[in-house]
């Protein structure tokens, strides 16, 4: 919206220019999420314990967090609302992939909520059965990778690139990409919100990886720069560093109220929306490989859930009763029912993340 | 005698913040690393606003 002012009044003062390039509206859009986020944060959280919107904690989870039941929740539509301002004011509205991803991560969002509203506030402990958020999540999901397929302007756009290999590049006909899209962006979104169990432990990974996206996008939506680090140009990906910008910037400003000891959670409006979003960027930018890499703490989050139940179900019908790989599922309850501190662990998966993601970008190099 | 008088609660600030029962140690962790990335990225943004 502001870029729009900005060409306008650039015909007659040339100093407005500057706001065409994508890296100062990246930061300009990462610095108005946090003023958003601090802005509207302790106001939202006011209303939401005014309301009485408190998560209620699983009794068959860690007794150290039965001490948190009742701190408001539903905090990730703070998340939305930050990012979805930035957004509009500093990217190009008049390029299709900013406005793929806003749309998908609000729809996500608009799951989530749905999700937590009937959780919370009408005391329903089922909220949105499995099978209608699998089912919408799915409709979104394939909708977007549908739409993403049939629009793609070179073949680039729908190709598999695998990392560290300079010339393997894996070309997908309609219905792989659409299948692959699919569960790129449907199990991110799952994998955010089984992660979001601990103080801080969804949020900063996603500003990490949505950081490290965002140096993606960028390179992929420029010409030279694609070119000479061998990745796929994708024209008009670069506009989506102004998003992920605008999803760090809210991400810390929403980690401000969310470190140990919380005064909100995220809930699945923020988690199934975060993790959407970060699926749907690295389709777009065909760094969906990448993404596995990056967000490797998400990955074994979700496996450790799918480990744990598979093998508690085979044992159970095989010896009668259910044996477990881990003390607890997810992962980072085992390490909390190992003595780890809630603190110890958060931070221990952000240095994992750290690491991953330098990973990821040294495939930029790397190849 | 006058009294002393303190500018924080305790000094240094981490220690005021967290000693002020505003903050835990581990918000007042975050809290400054979060700060300090924001600082971080205004420094990387003088590389383009010159």
């Amino acid at each position: 919206m502001l870029l729009e002012l900005a060409r306008w009044l650039a015909h007659d003062i040339r100093a407005f220019n500057v706001f065409n390039y994508i890296t100062l509206r990246a930061v300009l859009a990462t610095l108005t999420a946090l003023t958003i986020s601090f802005l509207v944060g302790p106001v939202m959280i006011r209303k939401l314990t005014q309301y009485k919107v408190g998560q209620s904690v699983r009794d068959d989870g860690p007794q150290t967090h039965l001490i948190k039941a009742g701190t408001p929740t539903m905090g990730g539509a703070l998340i939305l609302v930050a990012i979805a301002i930035a957004t509009l004011l500093w990217a190009d509205l008049t390029n299709r992939f900013v406005w793929v991803v806003l749309i998908t991560t609000l729809g996500f969002g608009i799951i989530g909520w749905v999700d937590d509203w009937r959780k919370v506030v009408h005391r329903n402990p089922k909220g949105l059965s499995a099978k209608a958020k699998y089912f919408w999540q799915s409709v979104i999901g394939a909708g977007v990778a549908v739409y993403l397929y049939y629009t793609a302007a070179s073949p680039a756009e729908t190709q598999v690139i695998v990392p560290f290999f300079k010339h393997l590049v894996l070309p997908l006909g309609a219905v792989s990409f659409i299948v692959l899209t699919y569960f790129v962006i449907v199990g991110s979104s799952n994998a955010v919100n089984l992660t979001d169990g601990l103080d801080g432990l969804a949020i900063m990974p996603t500003v990490m990886v949505g950081s490290a996206l965002a140096i993606f996008a960028y390179v992929a939506g420029h010409l030279y720069f694609s070119k000479y680090l061998g990745v796929p140009y994708v024209p008009g990906a670069g506009e989506l560093m102004v998003f992920c910008a605008a999803m760090a910037g809210a991400g810390l400003g929403f980690l401000w109220f969310n470190a140990y000891p919380a005064e909100v959670f995220m809930g699945d409006v923020g988690a199934l929306a975060l993790g959407a979003a970060l699926g749907t960027v690295a389709v777009i930018v065909r760094q969906e490989i990448v993404l596995f890499i990056m967000g490797g703490v998400f990955v074994m989050e979700t496996l450790s859930v799918a480990a744990q139940v598979t093998y508690f179900r085979y044992t159970k019908k095989k010896y009668g009763v259910g044996r477990r790989i881990f003390l607890m599922a997810p992962l980072h309850h085992h390490y909390e029912q190992k003595g780890w501190k809630e603190t110890q662990v958060v931070v221990r998966f952000w240095i994992i993340t750290m690491m991953l993601v330098l990973v990821g970008l040294s495939t930029l190099k790397l190849r | 005698m006058k009294a002393n008088r303190t500018v924080l609660a305790l000094g240094e600030a981490h220690t005021s913040a967290a000693g002020a029962s505003v903050m835990t140690t581990p918000n007042a962790n975050m809290r400054f690393w979060i700060i300090t990335m924001m600082l971080v990225l205004v420094g990387l943004s003088t590389l383009k606003l010159r």
